[in-house]
């Protein structure tokens, strides 16, 4: 919009009050920049690229310098926030008719100004993993609406994860496409390309490990940006002139940095811009449909339970798809018999069980009660409505723990060891949750009593409630 | 008579498969040999009646069907019994473009004709996705509804934060009025 107008001023015309001061200490030598660089300014440029930011792939666009530190923000173009409508205002007296825009709005190049001032209209995330994973990325997708007002935000995730968006309020369209499959159906990807591409994004995340193939697929996408995760070994080679930004994991596997494993991507995110702060991260939070509320209701009373007179217990061990585990914590699940065990402590409230199988309602029965209350429970949404209206949680290291917190319900958390305690729950205190962790390294070897212990105080809060 | 046989035998001397132009040259010369008769003026050919002359006038106003004989059978007191026979022979291209043109139409008449009255395209299997009859589907999609769930849901959320900020406001509109009570 306001780019077409944009005209080049020299520095000496306007006073230096006006002038953005750019961030970059030695202005003076970026000024140049753009006309020398390729020739003997590289080893120059290398130095300021390093100590402003990370480095910068020469290869992408070879006249890239960076911003302009001559160009004028503030008068015509919106500094801070974009737009939360991009729709320019009417004109009724278009002279020519049907066109409704101002005069002077050109269409064609109205994509350019949106890159110039770093707009994202339509962004879509590519996000891998199952339901853990998905709904850890929901802080960046809060973050990501709160960074750029008005912008529609898409999801492709796994069969899986994509139920997980019932409960997300932010995102327009969720599709179903298996990021980590290394030989998709080819009908599937050539489709899927062609959906995204159809939508024309602004900006694309990807949270897959990006190799390649990979990159290739995001690349064909022809969105602007495209911000993903590479390899942090040998297989990241190529996948850095496909994309626009990129991020090395701390290890192969992503899910292993726990509540915080897009970090990267979240600070990139969040960045600086001209004279915008930095974004803050905001907290995990769900929301839940009334509907959802409706049947999960239904669900949990033909169980035999009542509103705010239950605690939820997670986490059985089974085969099922449906438990909801990190991949980055795979010894997460305590078998029926230790689960029956603590159960038994819980005294002012009903234990109530998830299965994520209807074959395991028999081994519950068998172990803990004959009428013991169950629920079969397998997507998220439920589980998080179902969470909603019980009085706490005591779950292993599975989605439950992260819905708890995000409802704000008192938990207690079983985990393997303490340290994969504080990396997928770090504050611990403010979620009113109470991690117990094993000695041993393993979750099977966890302390009963240290959990009985915490089940009795566990037993006042909905008295206090 | 005579000239009938004589053409019979005439065309019985050549060979069936002969050319076209062949034929044509023979029944032209058997068309001379009537105009010849007839502008010899004779007169026993001439009382002999006008069928004869008829007849082989039509032969000779085709002149691309291949004739293959003239049969005149005469009995006296009786009219002429003419029978003429003839074979037609369809070029080798002529029978491809026939079987062409029937294998379309077969075809085509199968799906145009075949499609007209389906109940399949009627059932609710067909219709059922938004198919109006137009042409122009409308797709009742998976994707669609889910959008439209979380923007409802978005909309619950947006009702009960302004009530909350509605219920804050009473509040402490209360709490004023309490306070101007006590006062």
């Amino acid at each position: 919009m306001a780019a077409t107008y944009y005209n080049l001023q020299s520095p000496k015309t306007f006073p230096t009050l006006l002038r953005n001061l750019p961030s970059i200490p030695s202005s003076h030598v970026s000024l140049l920049g753009s006309l020398d660089y390729p020739f003997h300014c590289s080893t120059r440029r290398g130095y300021h690229v390093e100590a402003n930011a990370k480095k910068k792939n020469p290869w992408l666009d070879p006249f890239d310098d960076g911003d302009d530190p001559e160009m004028e923000t503030g008068s015509l173009f919106a500094n801070g926030l974009q737009e939360e409508d991009p729709r320019p205002p009417d004109d009724p007296d278009n002279p020519y008719g049907f066109l409704k825009f101002p005069s002077g709005y050109a269409v064609e190049v109205a994509s350019l100004a949106l890159k110039v001032r770093g707009d994202v209209r339509r962004c879509c995330c590519v996000i891998s993993g199952g339901v853990y994973e998905n709904l850890l990325f929901f802080p960046a997708i809060q973050l990501i609406k709160n960074r750029y007002p008005g912008v529609q935000i898409d999801v492709v995730a796994t069969e899986r994860g994509k139920q997980t968006y019932e409960m997300n309020k932010n995102v327009r369209w969720t599709n179903v496409y298996d990021p980590d499959d290394d030989d998709p159906e080819p009908a599937e990807y050539a489709d899927m390309i062609g959906i995204l591409k159809n939508r024309y994004y602004d900006m694309v995340l990807n949270t897959r490990l990006a190799g390649l193939g990979h990159a290739a697929f995001l690349f064909m996408t022809t969105a602007r940006d495209r911000v993903s995760y590479v390899y942090p070994n040998v297989n990241a080679a190529g996948a850095g002139l496909l994309l626009s930004e990129t991020f090395v994991p701390d290890s192969l596997n992503l899910s292993d940095g726990g509540y915080h494993m897009y970090h990267q991507m979240v600070e990139w995110l969040g960045r600086p811009f001209r004279d915008l702060p930095r974004q803050p991260v905001p907290p995990l939070r769900v929301s839940i449909s009334r509907k959802l509320k409706e049947v999960v209701e239904a669900k949990y009373e033909k169980a035999g339970v009542k509103k705010g007179k239950y605690v939820v217990i997670h986490g059985i061990k089974s085969d099922s798809q449906a438990s909801m585990q990190s991949r980055g914590d795979p010894d997460s699940l305590l078998p029926i018999e230790v689960w029956a065990e603590i159960a038994d402590v819980i005294r002012d409230v009903t234990p109530l069980f998830v299965i994520p199988h209807e074959k395991e309602r028999e081994n519950v029965q068998e172990n803990f009660d004959e009428d013991a209350s169950i629920v079969f429970i397998t997507t998220p949404g439920q589980l998080a409505a179902l969470i909603n209206d019980s009085a706490g949680v005591i779950a292993t290291n599975t989605a439950a723990i992260q819905l708890a917190s995000a409802r704000e319900k008192p938990c207690i958390a079983l985990f393997c060891s303490e340290e994969m305690g504080n990396k997928f729950v770090p504050q611990a205190e403010e979620n009113k949750c109470v991690i117990i962790s094993s000695k041993t390294g393993k979750l099977i070897d966890i302390d009963v009593e240290a959990i009985k212990t915490a089940v009795q105080t566990f037993n006042l809060a909905p008295v206090l409630v | 008579m005579a000239e009938a046989v004589m053409g019979f035998t005439l065309f019985k001397s050549h060979n069936l498969g002969s050319s076209l132009q062949r034929r044509r040259f023979q029944m032209n010369h058997s068309s001379r040999l009537h105009s010849n008769s007839t502008l010899s003026n004779r007169p026993w050919q001439v009382s002999e009646g006008k069928s004869k002359r008829a007849s082989l006038c039509k032969v000779n106003g085709l002149p691309d069907w291949p004739l293959m004989a003239i049969i005149v059978e005469h009995m006296e007191g009786q009219r002429d019994l003419i029978t003429s026979k003839s074979v037609s022979h369809l070029s080798d291209q002529a029978i491809k473009n026939v079987y062409t043109w029937y294998i379309m139409f077969t075809v085509w008449g199968g799906l145009f004709f075949g499609s007209m009255k389906d109940p399949y395209y009627d059932s609710e299997a067909y219709r059922g996705d938004g198919g109006d009859g137009t042409g122009n589907w409308i797709y009742e999609k998976q994707e669609t509804m889910e959008a439209e769930a979380r923007e409802a849901l978005w909309r619950e959320e947006l009702i009960e934060e302004i009530e909350e900020k509605v219920e804050g406001l009473r509040e402490l509109e209360e709490g004023v009025k309490k306070e101007k009570l006590v006062k």
